[in-house]
């Protein structure tokens, strides 16, 4: 699973701080008890030399017994081994009804002949508590610097990462069919972010420089092939005029026309669009929208006649854009005979123009690619119509350039393509 | 008549002043800016065929010359280049007409005469072909006398197979020439044969057969 690194960072501290910090917290414990043990220890003993030595010189006057300091028993038994160290015990105090915690330690001295045994008594209450509080205060530090540590690091990892963000942002937006620059810092306080920034120019300025020449290499292919077609073109009109043609011969020529005149149309689109990709239309003005929509369509039904799918328009007057005058010429014509070529008999077309969209609706059957393929290049249909497949491609090429948004929706047997120029 | 075809690609210029020569013009050719320079200094013509792209200079400075030296011959551009600037400045610089690469020689021939019409054929408003009379300039036909009912269509075509006339224009001439570049599919030419189907019709009705000729997959043509 992915997690973002930030995310995977505070996990990673997560476990492996508390790890550490639970350990160091045990550690701490265990050294705190080792030293408090050392301590009863030292005061034990201590305790015991000052009682023997009270009670050597002060003898018959000291009592032997005091209950909770010490006990001086005379005992001639050899004292066992595990006497001679601290070891725990209760005491019972009857005016407050409670057992009290003690730590006591044996020690063996000897006195005019006689042997005695010394215990001396240290309460561990007070140890214990000191203990415990000072496990707490300890507790409390950790997890502060826990807490701390993670917020730490999760605001300096976000301010850390900020150019990585800022560059993948810019490459994310970095659209290599507009002419926009791609401008990333050289210099972001971090030598990595540095050479990722590099890189990431580096590789943009070559994408760039690969896309200018494949476009170039259209558009020079497409003006150099213009020549041969013209002389192939004019010398098949003087061959069709040779005298004593044979049937067979009109035919065979017939054939090399018109894949001739393919060939040309393709390639005058070809060109066309190569043109619009880098931008040699500049001239740009006013564009009455409503009068070329009426004249295109007044056009094609002059040519169609009677085979002219009804149409329905729906035209507001005095639409206007600004841009190249021929490009939108082109647009709104190729998606007019789009909507002509690719229609069933007796089919519709409907026309919708207002100031922010232009729609067209057209009959016919479904596409047999995906409708996200409809508006590349030798992208057909599955009718007969001999197009060249560029026409839609330039329709696209021309809302690209002008930011117009284009949509394709099919439904109930009809084609639905919308043009909107203004998405304000 | 005297044309001059300034064009560079040897071929091209050879295959446009075999066309013009058919069409009874008397032809001059030039293969560069120099040699069309000389030409147009040394005779005067009724229509210069000019390409933009020529060795040794742009066709457009050629223009330029021209013009300065008040010489009004009728100039018609032809250019691979289909960038409107070229058409603009062209127009601008006085051209008289301007046909881009590859174009229809039956497109350029059209051109010419009509050209020729315009600047210098006062008198030849009318075309007469046998029976057919044509008046360029109230856009009407008759047969002996007989008024045609043509629509514009009709019109544009008969004027094109008549300037044409005894040469087959082939069907893609004739669908560019009424629809424009764009006109180049299957659905064209069936409109380009359903007004051939018409026009013969009408031709029929005034006693006028077999003026239009189909040829085979390839065509048609007016015969005198």
């Amino acid at each position: 699973m992915n997690k973002t690194l930030q995310q995977k960072n505070t996990q990673n501290l997560f476990t492996r701080l508390l790890i550490i910090l639970l350990v160091g917290s045990l550690l701490f414990y265990v050294l705190m008890r080792m030293q408090a043990r050392h301590m009863q220890r030292k005061q034990l003993e201590l305790s015991q030399l000052n009682m023997w030595n009270a009670f050597v010189h002060q003898r018959g006057i000291m009592p032997a017994h005091v209950y909770g300091e010490y006990d001086i028993v005379e005992s001639s038994n050899a004292l066992p081994q595990w006497l001679n160290d601290p070891r725990d015990t209760t005491l019972y105090y009857a005016n407050q009804k409670q057992w009290h915690p003690f730590e006591i330690m044996t020690g063996r001295f000897h006195l005019n002949g006689k042997d005695y045994q010394v215990t001396t008594y240290v309460s561990s209450t007070e140890i214990n508590h000191l203990i415990i509080k000072v496990f707490l205060v300890e507790a409390f530090i950790f997890v502060l610097l826990f807490v701390a540590v993670i917020y730490i690091n999760r605001k300096t990892s976000a301010a850390l990462w900020m150019p990585f963000r800022e560059t993948m942002k810019k490459l994310n937006e970095f659209d290599i069919t507009k002419k926009q620059p791609f401008e990333v810092p050289a210099q972001t306080g971090i030598t990595e972010f540095n050479e990722l920034n590099a890189v990431a120019d580096n590789l943009v300025t070559k994408a760039k420089q690969a896309y200018h020449n494949q476009k170039q290499f259209v558009e020079n292919a497409s003006h150099e092939i213009q020549t041969p077609l013209a002389i192939i073109r004019s010398k098949l009109e003087l061959l069709i005029n040779q005298p004593g043609m044979t049937e067979k011969t009109a035919g065979l020529l017939a054939d090399i026309t018109e894949a001739n005149e393919r060939l040309s149309q393709m390639n005058r689109n070809l060109l066309l669009l190569a043109k619009i990709e880098n931008n040699q239309f500049p001239a740009k003005g006013p564009v009455d929208l409503s009068v070329l929509l009426n004249k295109i369509i007044d056009t094609y039904q002059l040519h169609y006649e009677e085979r002219f799918p009804s149409i329905s328009k729906y035209i507001q007057q005095n639409v206007s854009i600004t841009a190249n005058p021929s490009l939108i010429e082109i647009l709104i014509n190729n998606l007019v005979r789009n909507a002509i070529i690719h229609n069933i008999p007796s089919g519709f077309i409907r026309v919708e123009l207002n100031s922010n969209a232009f729609k067209i609706w057209n009959s016919g059957p479904a596409l047999e690619m995906a409708p996200e393929q409809l508006f590349e290049r030798f992208r057909k249909g599955n009718d007969e119509v001999k197009s060249t497949g560029l026409g839609l491609a330039l329709v696209k090429q021309i809302c690209q350039l002008y930011d117009f948004k284009l949509d394709y929706h099919y439904a109930g047997e009809t084609h639905e393509i919308t043009v909107i120029f203004d998405e304000t | 008549m005297k044309l001059l075809v300034i064009e560079d690609e040897p071929s091209l210029l050879k295959a446009v002043v075999e066309f013009f020569t058919q069409e009874d013009f008397l032809c001059e050719s030039a293969g560069s800016y120099k040699e069309g320079i000389r030409k147009i200094e040394d005779f005067q013509y009724d229509c210069i065929i000019l390409d933009i792209n020529l060795p040794g200079g742009s066709g457009l400075e050629l223009l330029k010359y021209l013009r300065r030296n008040k010489n009004s011959d009728g100039v018609i551009i032809i250019s691979a280049r289909d960038s409107l600037d070229d058409k603009i400045a062209g127009l601008d610089l006085g051209a008289d007409d301007y046909i881009t690469k590859p174009f229809h020689m039956s497109e350029l021939n059209a051109r010419v005469k009509a050209l020729i019409r315009r600047k210098y054929g006062q008198g030849k408003n009318i075309l007469e072909l046998g029976s057919l009379t044509i008046d360029v300039l109230s856009r009407t036909a008759h047969i002996d006398q007989h008024p045609l009912m043509l629509t514009k269509n009709e019109y544009d075509l008969l004027l094109f197979l008549v300037t044409n006339k005894n040469r087959v224009v082939s069907r893609q001439a004739i669908a560019e020439h009424l629809f424009g570049e764009e006109a180049n599919n299957l659905s064209s030419f069936d409109f380009v044969y359903s007004h051939i189907k018409n026009l013969k019709r009408k031709f029929k009705e005034k006693g006028a057969d077999d003026l239009i000729q189909t040829v085979y997959g390839l065509g048609y043509k007016i015969i005198i």
